[in-house]
């Protein structure tokens, strides 16, 4: 208590996180979206196709069902591309921020000092690109978790030990 | 007092196989109790001799499983690893470690069955995990006030209260030394008819269609054949019918809620013990816990109108956990307080009385959009239902301007209600149409914070921002966003240049 100050805060003059930089992710990352997304949509399509091949009945409706499935994958990736540019990360000094979102953007941000633990995940697809996704937890529960996908194993190695010193440090 | 040695694997005490045996014939039975309830309505066709050796082999089966169970319930506290461990299991061994440091809570409760018996149980809590992972079932009441002062010990060494814990580990068994707060049974009765008519109506929802589902299982059959029902409704006017319904229903929701609320929190006290609060209550469980001030995350204080009216209103306190699902579990409740108490127990977990400050109101786009939902969607549905698939449907259309009527009321005090306040040392959110909340939470509680903003929402310049506290989440929805991110700025400020602990 001995260094304790009480100046009165300018409001106006705080770092604003809303005007912050943010850094896209790595470009190879949105071919790891389509392969995920086509991989998906073969196994729904080959399981719709079962159903008509041992199904007669409904074999008139395949064509809409073919248009619609058609229109459903169009859409698909048309909102991953835009959810792909619209997302993006910042590491200030003191906390992380996360960008997301297609209709609503929304944007999260974890205090290094509240940050409980940092953990690693290689997909593996990813792996096959050499992106990694790095988790941040905090106590606040799943909602309040980050996870940053397409990034480089190297850069994502950093950033943990990165985050691990700032950790270290508020301890 | 003597120390008792919890170093070497123990078993429970001896009479713990009593209450081993009543909770295995509890589970027991109510996994039997539909072969039961054919017993007992073809009891005369069964054979009853048959009856008595099948309820003989079940009672010495049951007997030999606790016995079983007792002899291989271990717990003791490793010294060295500075670990609690519990074995147990008969078939399917399973070993519980728990690091002292992460304990959270240690409950000492008594059920009915115990209260007989003369027993406790003893429940360890942690931050970890969604369930309680170590729990004795039968422990005597000393041996159960010294371990957890032992469990405890360890942590007290680490946030520097030392013996503090321990000596309100102690006090909490007898909080009925000092209460500064009781709330009597009056106090009860009056809780009783003023809050929770959802959640009572839900249970006898619940406990209603149990009863026929299993009624209608056993006689092969709808019990309320549908003739008998016409025939019943013809008889009365339907709206006679339906008034009469409702003035039933209600009578028996009040009734269920003072039960329950008198059941639930019988002769409850609240002591003061070097900083927490020691909460006792229960009439035939009797419950006790522990609030320390430093782990309360969201403080929610509830009242409606008639409670406004009686002077009487509940608070809520979330301690801080991991894990979504048990965020309901760890609130911890006190109905009935008066504002005075409720004043008395806020300067106890902040050391102020939470002022509400600047005021921040939703967009009325907020009430456009919950009319849009509840009122619109909802009616156009009904309307196409009843023009195209079953006319039927237009005969309750007077319940139609009801509806509107009641939803437009609840919508628009939700709305006027709506609120956030914004102080130097706290966030207050109201919100709710008849209960009306008041979530308190310290900015430096706060876990991360999510704003959110709809793209057609820009222009408006409103958005909506999300609280993650550890203690669960606070929302407001569509305020003034450049407003918002000042505070965002701010409370990130506050948080990152201060090395206050949030737990």
């Amino acid at each position: 208590m001995e260094n304790f100050t009480n100046t009165t805060i300018d409001t106006t003059q705080l770092p604003r996180f809303e005007e912050v930089q943010f850094s896209k992710l790595h470009p190879d990352y949105w071919k790891v979206m389509l392969i995920n997304t086509a991989i998906t949509f073969l196994i729904l399509g080959v399981a719709i196709g079962f159903v008509f091949y041992f199904n007669e009945g409904i074999r008139d409706f395949a064509v809409y069902f073919g248009v619609g499935f058609g229109i459903l994958v169009g859409l698909t990736i048309v909102f991953s591309r835009i959810g792909f540019q619209k997302r993006g990360f910042a590491f200030r000094e003191h906390d992380v921020l996360f960008q997301s979102g297609v209709i609503a953007t929304k944007t999260i941000v974890i205090p290094y000092n509240r940050v409980q633990h940092v953990a690693l995940h290689e997909g593996l697809v990813s792996r096959y690109f050499g992106l990694a996704k790095v988790e941040i937890f905090t106590a606040g529960g799943s909602s309040s978790d980050i996870e940053i996908p397409g990034i480089e194993k190297e850069q994502a190695e950093n950033i943990k030990q990165l985050l691990m010193g700032k950790i270290q440090k508020q301890l | 007092m003597i120390k008792a040695d919890f170093s070497q694997p123990q078993r429970q005490s001896k009479v713990g196989v009593l209450v081993m045996f009543f909770y295995t014939l509890q589970k027991s039975l109510r996994a039997l109790w539909p072969m039961l309830v054919i017993w007992v309505f073809k009891f005369d066709e069964v054979n009853k001799l048959y009856l008595a050796f099948g309820t003989v082999a079940v009672i010495v089966l049951v007997g030999f499983v606790s016995y079983l169970k007792y002899l291989n319930f271990t717990f003791f506290l490793d010294e060295e690893n500075q670990e609690f461990i519990v074995t147990e299991g008969i078939l399917n061994k399973s070993k519980t470690t728990i690091q002292l440091n992460k304990i959270q809570q240690v409950n000492i409760n008594q059920s009915l069955i115990q209260k007989f018996v003369g027993v406790y149980a003893l429940d360890v809590d942690t931050a970890g995990s969604s369930k309680k992972e170590g729990s004795i079932k039968a422990i005597s009441h000393e041996l159960a006030l010294e371990l957890k002062t032992r469990l405890l010990e360890n942590e007290g060494k680490l946030i520097d209260t030392d013996s503090e814990t321990a000596q309100s580990a102690l006090a909490e068994a007898h909080p009925e030394e000092h209460p500064f707060i009781k709330i009597s049974f009056i106090t009860l009765l009056k809780v009783g008819i003023t809050s929770n008519y959802l959640r009572s109506f839900g249970l006898l929802i619940l406990f209603v269609s149990t009863i026929y589902e299993n009624i209608s299982n056993f006689t092969e059959g709808d019990v309320l054949e549908e003739q008998s029902l016409e025939h019943y409704i013809d008889g009365t006017s339907i709206f006679k019918g339906i008034l009469m319904l409702v003035a039933f229903l209600f009578l028996i929701v009040l009734i269920i809620n003072l039960v329950r609320v008198v059941f639930k929190y019988f002769d409850y006290k609240i002591a003061k013990q070097k900083g927490s609060l020691l909460l006792s209550y229960g009439l035939l469980n009797t419950k006790s816990t522990i609030i320390k001030p430093e782990k309360v995350q969201i403080t929610t204080i509830t009242r409606n109108y008639f409670q406004k009216k009686m002077d009487i209103l509940e608070i809520k306190i979330k301690q801080a956990t991991s894990g979504e699902p048990e965020e309901k579990k760890s609130a911890i409740e006190i109905p009935g307080c008066s504002e005075t108490e409720r004043d008395q127990i806020l300067k106890l977990l902040f050391k102020s009385i939470p002022e509400k400050g600047v005021q921040l109101q939703p967009n009325f786009r907020k009430l456009v959009f919950s009319i849009f939902t509840t009122i619109m969607i909802p009616l156009s549905l009904y309307f196409a239902f009843a023009n195209w698939i079953e006319p039927q449907a237009f005969e309750f259309i007077y319940l139609v301007p009801v509806y509107i009527v009641f939803i437009g009321l609840v919508l628009y005090f939700g709305f006027r209600n709506y609120r956030l306040f914004i102080s130097d040392n706290f966030i207050i959110k109201q919100s709710g149409a008849w209960d009306v909340d008041h979530e308190i939470i310290e900015p430096m509680k706060i876990q991360a914070i999510t704003t959110s903003q709809l793209f057609w929402h820009k222009k408006a310049d409103i958005g909506s921002i999300i609280l993650h506290t550890a203690g669960g989440n606070v929302a407001f929805q569509l305020g003034d966003f450049t407003r918002i991110k000042r505070y965002v700025n701010l409370w990130l400020y506050e948080i990152e240049t201060s090395d206050s602990n949030w737990m």
